[in-house]
Formats: C-alpha cells, sequence, structure tokens
C-alpha cells in the first residue's frame, strides 16, 4: 500500500468517484422514472404484470458486460450505452417493488378513499403513491448501490470509472490502487444508501418507527450480484 | 331520505348479494341493517354510495336516482364510516378530517378549522390534530373516522360495522355517542352491523336481513323484539327478548307503594304495624338498606330503626327516566325483590312489587300492541289509497313513522292481535 499514490492523484481519484456516482444514481433515477407509469398500470391492471415481469427478468439474466456490447452498435462507447444498460437493470429491481408499494396499500384505505369522493387518479398521487414511497425506495436503495458496483464494469468499454482503478491496478501490477478503487466503491454505495434512507424519513414522517423495519423486509428482493 | 326499488345485485359467478329489495330510509333516521354474514347487507350499503352498482332496480336519494350525479360528488356527500376506520396513515388527525373539505375545494385553513371544531364534537382534544392515526387508540381512531365522515356536513351518513372492531366498553360509549350526535345532527344513517344488541340500542329502524339479501322484517326495534313475524326473526334477536323489548317501556306508568318505606328515626313497633314484608329504611330521603319484617320481631318495639341490621338495597331505578327493564333489573337484584324507585336526585319515591311490575308491563305491552295494529292498519290504508291513486305519491309528510311498518312480510304473517 503506497499511501503517497492518493493525494498525487487526487483528481484523477475524485473524477473517476463523481463519475461512478454519476453511473450509479442517474440509471436508477431513469429506472423510477420508467418504473412509475409501468407500476402503476401493472398494479391496476392486473393481467398486465406477469408479462411484464417475465420481460423484466429476461433482461435482468443478460449479463451486464454482455449488454454493454450489445448496445455499443447503436450508443458506442459512451456513457450512454452504460446509462441504458444499468437503467434496465434497475428497472428490474424498482419496478416490483412499485408493484409491490401499491398492491401493499390497505384496501380499507383505498375503499375510503373513493368512498369519501376521490377521483382514480387523486387517489393514486395524493393516497396511494405517498403509502407506497417506503417500499419504492427501498427497491431504489437496491438499484442505487447495485449500480454503483455495476458501473465499475463499464469500464471494459471505455467508460470511466472507479473501475479504471481496478483494471489500471491490474494491469501495472499496484495494488494500492486496486484498494483505493475498492474502498471508494463501497463508500459510495454507503454515502448513497444514507442520502436515500434520509429522503424517505423526510418524505414519510408519519411512519411508525417499529412497521418501518418490517417493511422493508418484506419488499427488499433479492440483491443482484455485480459481475 | 333513500329509497331502494326492487334493487338486485347479482355477481357474475351468479351469487345473488341483494335481492328485489325495497326499502325506505326516512331522512333523519338511523336505521340499522343487521344479519347473518353474507346477507346482503354491506352490499346494501355499498350501493348507496355507488362503491357496488345494483344488476336491478334503483336507488333514489331524497327522489334522485343516484345514477344520474358524478360518482365522486355523490360521494362527498355521502359520510363513510368503516370498521378498519380506512383513516390515511400519512396524514395527520385534521387533515385526515378535512379530507372531503379539501376535495369540495375548501381554502386548507377553514377545512382544518373545521377538523378541529369537529375533534371538539366528538369529545377528543383537539391537541390531537397533529398527531398521525397510529399514535392513537383504536377507539379514537374510530371517532376520528366519525368525525371525517361528518366533516363537510353530508345529510347521509353510511357506517359499516363501524363499531365491531374495538372492545365492548369502548364499543359502548361509541355507540352511546352516536345516539347523542343524533340528537343533535338528524342524519340520516345507515348502519351495518352483526350485531343485534347494537341494532336495537342505536337504531330507530331495524332491517333484519335473511341470508340471501332479503328482508326478514323492517320494523322499529321494539317492534322486533315484541312482535317478531317468524321464527327466523324470533331466533335472531334472542331467547330473552321479552325482557329487552322492556328497555322500551317507560317506567312512569308503573304504581309504586310508600308503605313499606320508613325513615330512620321511626321504631321497630311502628315498622310492624304496617304488616309490610320488608321495610325499606331511609335516611335524608336516601335509601339505606331493607329490614325483614321477622328480624324486627327481636328488637323492642321503641328501637328505632337506624339500629336494626339491615341489607343492601342492590340498585335503584329512576322513575319516569328509566325503563321498565331498569325496574325489573332493580327488583331482581334486591333482597326484598322490590324495587326501589328514586326521584332525579336520588330521593327514594316509593318501592314497586314484582305484581306492580307485571302490571305496568301487561299496561305498557297492551298499548304497544293497540299502537302496533293502528300502525298496520294506517299502513294498510295508506297501500290501497296509493293503488288506488297511482302513480304512487310519497307518503304524506305528515305521518309519525312513515316507514314503520313497512315490512315485506304481508300482515297475515305477522304476529297475532290481541
Amino acid at each position: 500500500m503506497m499511501w503517497s499514490w492518493i493525494p498525487q492523484n487526487w483528481s484523477l481519484i475524485w473524477n473517476l468517484t463523481w463519475e461512478n456516482a454519476k453511473l450509479g444514481v442517474l440509471p436508477a433515477l431513469y429506472g423510477l422514472v420508467i418504473s412509475l407509469p409501468l407500476g402503476i398500470v401493472a398494479a391496476r391492471w392486473r393481467w398486465f404484470y406477469p408479462p411484464v415481469l417475465t420481460v423484466v427478468n429476461v433482461l435482468y439474466a443478460i449479463p451486464s458486460l454482455a449488454l454493454f456490447i450489445a448496445l455499443i452498435p447503436a450508443f458506442g462507447l459512451t456513457d450512454t450505452t452504460v446509462i441504458i444498460a444499468l437503467t434496465v437493470f434497475s428497472l428490474c429491481v424498482i419496478l416490483p417493488n412499485v408493484v409491490a408499494g401499491l398492491r401493499a396499500v390497505p384496501a380499507p384505505i383505498r375503499q375510503a378513499a373513493t368512498a369519501m369522493g376521490y377521483s382514480a387518479l387523486r387517489r393514486l398521487v395524493t393516497v396511494e403513491l405517498p403509502l407506497a414511497i417506503p417500499v419504492i425506495i427501498a427497491g431504489l436503495r437496491v438499484a442505487v448501490v447495485s449500480n454503483i458496483s455495476l458501473a465499475s464494469l463499464g469500464q471494459l468499454i471505455g467508460v470511466s470509472s472507479l473501475g479504471y482503478l481496478f483494471i489500471d491496478g491490474l494491469q501495472r501490477d499496484f495494488p494500492t490502487e486496486i484498494y483505493v478503487g475498492l474502498v471508494l466503491i463501497i463508500v459510495l454505495a454507503l454515502v448513497c444508501d444514507l442520502i436515500l434512507v434520509g429522503v424517505r424519513r423526510a418524505l414519510t414522517p408519519w411512519e411508525p418507527r417499529r412497521e418501518r423495519r418490517e417493511r422493508q423486509e418484506r419488499a427488499v428482493p433479492a440483491r443482484r450480484l455485480a459481475a | 331520505m333513500i329509497t331502494f326499488e326492487a334493487v338486485t345485485k347479482r355477481y357474475p359467478d351468479g351469487t345473488v348479494a341483494v335481492d328485489a329489495l325495497d326499502l325506505e330510509v326516512p331522512a333523519g333516521k338511523t336505521v340499522v341493517l343487521v344479519g347473518p354474514s353474507g346477507c346482503g347487507k354491506t352490499t346494501t350499503l355499498r350501493m348507496v354510495n355507488r362503491l357496488v352498482e345494483p344488476t336491478e332496480g334503483r336507488i333514489l336519494l331524497d327522489g334522485r336516482d343516484i345514477r344520474e350525479q358524478n360518482p365522486a360528488r355523490l360521494r362527498r356527500g355521502i359520510g363513510y364510516v368503516i370498521q378498519q376506520t380506512g383513516l390515511f396513515p400519512h396524514r395527520t388527525v385534521e387533515d385526515n378530517i378535512a379530507t372531503v373539505p379539501v376535495l369540495s375545494g375548501w381554502p386548507r385553513a377553514k377545512a382544518r378549522a373545521r377538523a378541529r371544531e369537529l375533534l371538539t364534537l366528538i369529545g377528543l382534544d383537539p391537541a390531537l390534530a397533529r398527531r398521525y392515526p397510529h399514535q392513537l387508540s383504536g377507539g379514537q381512531q374510530q371517532r376520528i373516522g366519525v368525525a371525517r365522515a361528518l366533516a363537510a356536513d353530508p345529510p347521509v351518513l353510511l357506517m359499516d360495522e363501524p363499531f365491531s372492531a374495538v372492545d365492548p366498553v369502548v364499543r359502548g360509549s361509541l355507540q352511546d355517542q352516536l345516539i347523542g350526535l343524533q340528537t343533535e345532527l338528524h342524519k340520516t344513517v345507515v348502519l351495518v352491523t352483526h350485531d343485534i344488541e347494537e341494532a336495537i340500542k342505536v337504531g330507530d329502524l331495524v332491517a333484519l336481513y335473511r341470508p340471501h339479501g332479503t328482508i326478514a322484517q323492517f320494523a322499529p326495534p321494539e317492534r322486533l323484539l315484541g312482535d317478531p313475524v317468524d321464527d327466523y326473526v324470533a331466533g335472531f334477536v334472542g331467547f330473552d327478548r321479552g325482557i329487552r323489548r322492556l328497555s322500551f317501556f317507560a317506567s312512569a306508568g308503573l304504581s309504586l307503594k310508600t308503605a313499606p318505606v320508613l325513615g330512620a328515626g321511626a321504631t321497630v313497633a311502628r315498622a310492624q304495624d304496617t304488616g309490610e314484608p320488608w321495610i325499606l329504611v331511609v335516611n335524608d330521603g336516601k335509601a339505606r338498606g331493607w329490614i325483614p319484617s321477622d328480624r324486627l320481631g327481636d328488637y323492642p318495639g321503641d328501637t328505632p330503626l337506624r339500629q336494626v341490621p339491615a341489607d343492601g338495597v342492590g340498585h335503584t331505578f329512576a322513575v319516569g327516566t328509566d325503563s321498565l327493564r331498569a325496574a325489573l333489573d332493580a327488583a331482581v337484584l334486591s333482597p326484598a325483590g322490590e324495587a326501589v324507585g328514586v326521584d332525579a336526585a336520588g330521593q327514594v319515591v316509593g318501592v314497586a312489587t314484582f305484581d306492580q311490575l307485571r302490571a305496568a308491563i301487561q299496561a305498557a305491552d297492551a298499548a304497544d300492541t293497540a299502537e302496533a295494529a293502528a300502525a298496520r292498519a294506517a299502513a294498510a290504508a295508506d297501500n290501497s289509497k296509493k293503488q288506488d291513486a297511482a302513480p304512487a305519491e310519497e307518503a304524506e309528510e305528515g305521518a309519525p313513522h312513515p316507514a314503520r311498518e313497512a315490512s315485506p312480510v304481508p300482515d297475515s304473517h305477522r304476529g297475532a292481535q290481541p
């Protein structure tokens, strides 16, 4: 471990971390934006969900590197390629949580809202979606963390990320670089996760703490293994 | 007023939840739908605010077909309370209560002010306004549910097993509160329950359902108890219906005797002179205890009664305000077998023996039966008048209980007349 390498390469490390953060967070947000309408439709019209879920699961089964390569002809060796691929994976994680979150809204609450005179749209926006927030954010957290880890693979097609430190460190037989990259990915994932926890708490001041823990345990799907 | 005209609800699988239902819920009255589970009572309720649409027939709200109105707007004019409260967990108590006013376009500040007003009305601390529902007890949540339903001051209130999920003590107080609110607000209430006691307690009229979506009897609760149309109804209201029916008879007509009531300073000799088997000793007008006449013989004739050991009074009944059921209960629990009647201030007015109670019960029963017969005759006359004067007109406004005897069962099936 060569500690002096770190300050000497500070700006490189910072740039790579920033790039990696973008590749982790943006696809998750895009995935959320796509998942919301799909999830809303799937929660409302039940027949719609099984085929969508099948497609999503098949996409999820594609190795990330293979998906990068498949996208290169269209988008080249660019950020876009990585972002599209990670958006697809994010979608796979977030969509089931959107559906689960909306379906978990207790029937009496939905019925009461209807009986109070809510239109379907207003009920969705002001009652159902707010109640689904904890489950949706649970999915978002998994997506962001797994994206941050998967983004490092983008380096294999030349898109800069902390993955650069692994490849460069390996090629130069310089372990310090690999350790730094590893620690930064973990720290980055933890920081993003904490931010999302904070966002959820800010958005759901009404949640009793006890239930909060139970709900997460119920809703978080299996994590995708990197690479 | 809510009118069901030949309403049927048939589900795609062929299940008939409600079968050709005719029912009239008079304005300002509490009508309770009661029956076994799956009898169609909840379906009936949900058809009023179009959560369920009827397959056949129509439902009128103040003479207007509910299908003519936009469902969301219709619902904002109908309060709705359910067993599981259905409170929005992500909204504070005040915002929950303010739901319908906000939906109807009130400014938020005004809606919240209204919410606080309602918290007071339902007997909760306005300091709860900023809490979330999960921070409240079940009984409090249920009250908030009622407040939310009343927020926009709708003329109609639908309640689906509103008190079933709370413990019996809280349930009792919620029922009392509903009765209290009704004396002030005069909403047209439809309440669904499976609890016949609740139906009898809170209902002005009770519709008792048979299993497959028809009504066995629609009548005031005292009529249901006193004059069940058939064995099904009699079985449903329970074996002690005779006693429970006494709740509806005032004790005002009960004759009392005052001979056994003596002051604590009266002597044993004086007590023996009355010839009463039991002497009620009073002190400053309050009942102190019962002394059996055979105990008096153990004491010299000039002994004041306060020196003779007395048995407990049990409980008393308030003459006039309490029912004959309370008076009978007081007699049953009294060591003397005689009920102690008191006035509003708790001063003893007199005592009633079982014989006197029986006479009062028979008189009340005769009066009630006569009233029932008169109402039945009036309803029959009204019906034939309607048939003469087609198209059918609404029942005259002046009639005291236009729907009292609107039972779907023909008169010949009803209880024997005296």
